[in-house]
């Protein structure tokens, strides 16, 4: 058996140990597959609940006009509307189910005809300034969309749209695409850095470093069980993504390959800071406390050259997870969030992976037992 | 029992000398900031010997050892394991090097099989030759019957058995074990006991770290007895006893002796207990003491019994470092 063979069949064997060690804690593993997923829905359900004021208007006009009206309100893409009567808005307002009550008054379009002013009542539960400016912004909008089309030469100035991009893209599919760079994030890091620092806590680190077997092959083969593991999670979320959330990638092979890459990033990492910590508990502390302003930093919820803190942008770009979700959003819906290519991205994430790797190697190499 | 082992060819499988010393530390320094854990050490195991590091609890053993195994980096001084410099030849050393540490570094959550055959795979034992060995070792630990269990269901002696039987399963030239019979109880140490007297059989050198002095005597050809990190004595246990523990005489006479002080006062008479009619007195073994202190008491009453004995490896312990050894 030459050296090759030899470091192979070490990497394969603690890949394959690190698998069974995994699957015996059934717990850890089931948690290492879901909490990736939980992030999936935890941020869907933020998005979702951030995103449409729920409102309801109150027709006391039913006319042609008042329709129109009704139509560009539906079309302004800030409200989820429902329509209702005086009464039951009322109830629904005062009891916290909608935001705002838009009424449009009787004699709506005769008013209108005549060119009578008219008011167009709007109630807001302004608890929320979030929500309170969403409706303050959308109502004036509505009637400027709506007088657009009900009386074009009424309106002389309007805007003349022309976009980047084919296809809008909605909010929650953007959103998702970045969570998956999240959840692999999680899930590489918690599988492979758990695995790492609980060898010594449980002081089987010993076996590992009394054997003769090359630390790097070690290394490699604790990595690749990680990597393994994290499979099973980062499929769990493609799926979700795919199957319940509704998002087609627009390239899969592109979408596979910066998935398998970005696990690799963070297996290592996790490989890293497991060795380095040496502790299961402070490794998770710091995962998920790094994890979450990373994934905030990085352009999670839209391009980090929207910031309006340069430095901001300056620290989003020194951590992979930046690249990773560029990439991402490259490979489901087709557009670049930066000025380098896709391939540059890649080699950016490429080299992040093999720095890591490397680092993680001579961190085991240089490791010592002080005790 | 032995099984010949076949390891990759690059690294080439160590080879051990067929004589010279199997361990020799030569100064042996390590200082972790102020604290100094091991202080300019230096030691010879001769190959096929059983030899014990003696010392209590945080007196340097186990970080002597950890430097032996390349586990830990000397701050000053060099080891040789079986003729291979352990900083510069740290994988032919541990091809050659079997251990047993203290945690026993046991997979719990696998079973004893899988234990096993990841050593296998770790020191490369050829796939052919795997089963049979690993089966060979289980026997000789006499686990074969629980090897798909979970090593967590294992009692401590069926652990440190198990972690005896893997570091000899790539047929090492030296095993070292750390604490062989911490947590054990006396039956299972027996039993381990018996395990590592068959080693010497095979041509094995053992390192043993122990603090039961009961263990060291029953088991140990050499002991070296060590504090603060550094070598206090070494030697055989007899020599030991010899050099360092004098006689104690134990006598019963008659009715309680008046002569106490008298007996006190012979040259080389150390210490004197009495209790009645019994008398217990420590001497420096010179030969001219015990025949003085019988001469003086016989004179004053009538003896019942005399007893002379080695004193126990303990009392040695007590003298040489100033405190008991599980201290």
């Amino acid at each position: 058996m030459n050296q090759l063979s030899y470091d192979l069949r070490v990497i394969w064997a603690c890949a394959r140990k690190e698998i069974q060690s995994a699957l015996t804690e059934r717990f850890a593993t089931a948690l290492g597959i879901f909490l990736p997923v939980n992030f999936l829905i935890l941020f869907s359900l933020f998005a979702l609940s951030g995103g449409l004021a729920p409102t309801a208007v109150v027709m006391a006009d039913s006319g042609p006009l008042a329709q129109q009206f009704y139509q560009a309100m539906a079309h302004a893409h800030s409200f989820r509307l429902q329509t209702a009567g005086a009464q039951q808005a009322q109830a629904l307002l005062q009891s916290g189910q909608i935001v705002a009550v838009v009424t449009i008054p009787a004699e709506f379009d005769t008013s209108l005809a005549a060119g009578q002013p008219v008011q167009v009542g709007v109630q807001i539960n302004n608890l929320n300034t979030d929500f309170t400016n969403d409706i303050r912004r959308a109502v004036p909008l509505s009637i400027s969309a709506f007088y657009a089309q009900a009386f074009p030469r009424a309106v002389t100035v309007t805007a003349d749209e022309h976009d980047l991009l084919a296809q809008d893209t909605d909010y929650i599919p953007y959103l998702t695409v970045s969570i998956l760079v999240i959840a692999l994030m999680v899930g590489g890091l918690i599988q492979s850095g758990t695995a790492a620092a609980g060898e010594w806590e449980k002081a089987t680190i010993k076996e590992l470093l009394l054997s003769p077997a090359s630390r790097w092959a070690i290394t490699v083969g604790k990595m690749l069980g990680a990597f393994l593991m994290g499979l099973l999670s980062t499929g769990v979320v493609l799926l979700v993504l795919v199957l319940v959330v509704g998002v087609w990638p627009l390239h899969w092979v592109a979408v596979i390959s910066f998935t398998l890459l970005t696990l690799l990033i963070f297996t290592a990492y996790g490989t890293l800071l497991g060795t380095l910590l040496k502790q299961r508990q402070a490794f998770v502390a710091l995962a998920l406390a790094t994890s979450l302003p990373l994934f905030f930093l990085s352009g999670a919820f839209g391009p980090i050259s929207f910031f309006s803190i340069p430095l901001l942008e300056l620290i989003a770009k020194i951590f992979p997870v930046y690249y990773a979700i560029v990439l991402q959003q490259y490979a489901f819906h087709g557009f670049n969030l930066n000025t380098l290519s896709v391939s540059v991205n890649a080699l950016v994430l490429a080299g992040y992976a093999l720095a890591v790797i490397v680092l993680a190697v001579i961190v085991l190499r240089r490791t010592t037992v002080a005790n | 029992m032995t099984v010949q082992t076949s390891l990759p060819r690059r690294p080439a499988r160590a080879a051990a000398p067929a004589s010279g010393p199997a361990i020799e530390l030569i100064e042996l320094t390590k200082i972790f900031g102020r604290f100094t854990a091991v202080d300019r050490l230096s030691l010879t195991v001769q190959q096929g010997e059983i030899f014990g590091l003696l010392g209590p609890n945080g007196s340097g053993k186990t970080t002597t050892i950890n430097m032996l195994s390349g586990l830990s980096v000397p701050t000053s001084g060099h080891v040789k394991v079986l003729g291979y410099d352990v900083r510069r030849q740290t994988r032919q050393v541990r091809q050659l090097l079997g251990a047993v540490p203290q945690e026993t570094a046991l997979y719990e959550e696998l079973t004893a099989w899988t234990n096993m055959d990841f050593h296998a795979e770790l020191f490369g034992i050829p796939a052919a030759e795997k089963k049979a060995r690993i089966t060979a070792m289980l026997e000789l630990a006499q686990l074969l019957d629980r090897k798909d269990s979970r090593v967590q269901t294992f009692s401590g002696g069926m652990k440190r058995r198990l972690a005896l039987a893997r570091a000899l399963l790539h047929d090492p030239k030296l095993i070292y074990l750390d604490e062989p019979t911490l947590g054990v109880d006396v039956q299972a140490r027996r039993v381990i006991w018996d395990y590592i007297l068959g080693l010497r059989e095979q041509g094995k050198t053992v390192l043993i770290t122990t603090n039961y002095l009961e263990e060291a005597e029953a088991l140990c050809e050499r002991l070296a007895i060590i504090d603060h990190g550094r070598l206090i004595a070494v030697d055989t246990p007899g020599h030991l006893k010899q050099t360092y523990g004098g006689r104690v005489v134990e006598l019963e006479t008659q009715q309680p002796l008046a002569v106490v002080d008298g007996l006190r006062a012979l040259a080389g008479v150390l210490d004197i207990k009495q209790d009645g009619a019994h008398l217990t007195v420590n001497t420096t073994g010179a030969e001219h003491v015990v025949s003085a202190v019988v001469n003086l008491v016989s004179q004053t009453a009538e003896l019942r019994d005399i007893a002379i004995h080695e004193p126990a490896l303990e009392e040695i312990f007590l003298r040489l470092t100033g405190k008991a050894l599980r201290d």
